[in-house]
């Protein structure tokens, strides 16, 4: 065989080759960014953030894992109390069902809002939407995965 | 008169672009050395299947290519941010493979200016590769915030809506499309763009009506749906579509915008049901618009049995077949495919149309389906930035971003290889184009600012709350 034409051959394999080995990097490397994910620890459904809490308790830009019930309120026996005088000894509760969360307002005297819209009962929660008790606002955000 | 007193301007620009410290991105370094290693073999491959002599083909675009991409790279450590290391590498080989194409192929398919300084086919899709990764890396440095996006989702939507109505109006006919629209003279295709600002107010109306649309109060038979006012946007979709098919000829564009819409209306609400009525009202639609319109028709004729008339209706795909088919498993090899049949190429607009069966031919099943995985990696960055997003907006934009290149894709590969009815969208990344590249380019700087995993929390949502609360506070 032409040893020139044995070039071309192994040139134009040598370039085939050179793109599954550009994919096969990039598959480790996506490999290796799933695996990091899957260590880490919080299979919490989502978190709280603290947006703005003139009180000081709970503080400004801090987050709460969340569990799959919450409660809300100024009484120490709630998951996350707020020391607010405008909040409810027990004001609200958060729960996770299926896939998505929900609040529920446990009759509290000031009521709880949802991206300033009262809360009647029950009513469905989405990520980044702002929950209102008291003085305190509050940003459900996904639990943070890497 | 170095470090310090160039640390000053950095102190006071925070404000405005964040603390800036750089951030070294090996990751990328060493996919985009790979990269452009391939891309050298590539073109050496090229020459020598061109001309049958060593050297690069071409060596001055390629090196103004990978510079580029060597240039996007720095700007991004420099900038210090914590984004995406995967995707410019892999966007920035399928932009290689593509100028390596339009290299490839007759320069004069497309000139540009006159005389001695015409450019050709390979130098303008060079142009608009490197405005592309300027574009791409802007983006990802300069777009800290998403607010701009999600507070004025409707704003958005009358942008889209006026692109549409101008091309409607003002746009002018090519090969029986309605497509492009010139403004003095500048041209191009608003639909390239409109699927970008579709999938920003997608995201938007999704994110804030998600807890509704999940609420399920209507029951149609066995079909449970969300209050009847919320199914309101899906018809208008439905309508929006059908109008691009009637008007603008363009059954590639309303396919991926209500494919699109469907995945993302399923991805913000896990609701099987919504996508059940999309289907059906998908299928209505096409049958409605196969018996009316000859043009729709005829596009399924030929899918059905293009060797009919392999000479006339049916020659585009016949040629896409047969070039696949010399291209075997390995290929021909870069530069041997192809050859003209009595002074013109055997596939009409293969550098738009068909830049896949061209691969086909030259780089065999091999290659292609490399270049399918290729794709396959940008969908998978994207939907993981979405499910690593911090809230309901970013995760759908992100979804929907990954999602239009990816059924952009599938739709002009399968149509290439006749597994869907041809529609005459681009591949994105690979055919030649500017509307084409520059949107995609928008594309992939959204991916990246999106996926700053940064400290900046993201802006609370577009709600009432904001400003009523500033007009209380004002009047207290």
């Amino acid at each position: 065989m032409d040893p020139f034409l044995l070039v071309i051959w192994i040139i134009r394999l040598l370039f085939l080759a050179l793109l599954y080995l550009f994919l096969a990097r990039v598959v480790g490397s996506l490999l290796r960014d799933l695996r990091a994910a899957a260590r880490e620890p919080g299979a919490s459904p989502g978190r709280l953030v603290v947006v703005e809490s003139p009180a000081g308790e709970p503080e400004a830009g801090r987050s709460f894992d969340l569990d799959a019930i919450t409660t809300l309120g100024r009484d120490v026996n709630n998951a996350i109390v707020i020391d607010d005088p405008f909040a409810s000894t027990e004001h609200a509760v958060l729960t996770f069902r299926g896939r998505s969360w929900y609040v529920e307002d446990l009759e509290s005297t000031n009521g709880t809002f949802v991206n300033g819209r009262a809360v009647a009962g029950v009513s469905p929660l989405g990520f980044g939407d702002e929950v209102s008790i008291g003085q305190v606002r509050l940003r459900l955000e996904r639990a943070r995965s890497t | 008169m170095t470090a310090a007193s160039r640390r000053a301007p950095a102190n006071a620009l925070p404000r405005i672009l964040g603390p800036i410290r750089p951030r070294p991105r090996w990751t990328e370094a060493r996919l985009l050395a790979l990269a452009a290693i391939a891309l050298v073999v590539g073109s050496v491959s090229l020459r020598l299947g061109l001309e049958g002599e060593f050297g690069l083909a071409n060596a001055a675009g390629l090196g103004i290519y990978l510079g580029a991409l060597g240039l996007a790279h720095l700007a991004q450590v420099l900038a210090g941010r914590r984004t995406d290391q995967v995707l410019l590498p892999v966007v920035g080989l399928l932009g290689g493979i593509s100028l390596l194409l339009m290299q490839r192929l007759p320069q004069g398919l497309v000139t540009l200016g006159e005389g001695e300084a015409a450019l050709g086919l390979g130098d303008v899709q060079l142009v608009w590769l490197v405005l592309g990764i300027a574009v791409t890396t802007t983006i990802a440095i300069v777009v800290r915030s998403d607010a701009w996006l999600r507070r004025y989702k409707y704003t958005w939507a009358a942008v889209g809506i006026a692109l549409l109505l101008l091309t409607f109006i003002f746009g002018a006919d090519v090969a029986g499309q309605r497509l492009t629209l010139r403004l003095g003279p500048i041209g191009g295709q608003p639909s390239e763009l409109l699927k970008v600002i579709l999938v920003v107010f997608l995201a938007g109306y999704l994110s804030e009506n998600r807890p509704l649309l999940i609420e399920q109060d209507t029951r149609l038979g066995p079909l449970r749906l969300p209050p009847l006012p919320y199914l309101a946007p899906m018809v208008a979709m439905w309508a929006i579509a059908l109008g691009i098919v009637v008007i603008q000829r363009d059954l590639g564009a309303a396919l991926l915008f209500f494919a699109v819409f469907l995945a993302l209306t399923y991805a913000a609400t896990g609701r099987l049901s919504l996508v059940v009525i999309g289907l059906v009202l998908f299928l209505a639609g096409s049958a409605l618009m196969a018996n009316l319109f000859e043009h729709v028709r005829d596009r399924i004729d030929i899918w059905l049995d293009p060797f009919a008339d392999p000479l006339g209706a049916g020659y585009q795909i016949v040629q896409s077949l047969h070039a696949f088919a010399r291209g075997g498993l390995l290929g021909t090899g870069l530069g041997n495919g192809l050859p003209m049949v009595g002074g013109r190429l055997p596939i009409p607009e293969i550098h738009t149309d068909f830049p896949l069966a061209a691969l086909g031919e030259e780089l065999g099943l091999v290659g292609v389906i490399a270049i399918l995985g290729l794709y396959f990696v940008v969908i998978q960055r994207g939907l993981r930035i979405g499910a690593s997003a911090a809230d309901d907006f970013r995760a759908i934009l992100a979804t929907g971003l990954a999602l239009i290149v990816g059924v952009q894709a599938f739709i002009i590969a399968a149509g290439n290889l006749k597994v869907l009815p041809l529609t005459g969208v681009t591949l994105p990344f690979v055919s030649y184009g500017g509307s084409s590249l520059l949107a995609n380019a928008v594309v992939v700087g959204l991916l990246l600012a999106l996926s700053d995993r940064g400290v900046e929390p993201p802006p609370p949502p577009s709600s009432a709350t904001g400003w009523r609360r500033r007009i209380q506070r004002g009047s207290a």
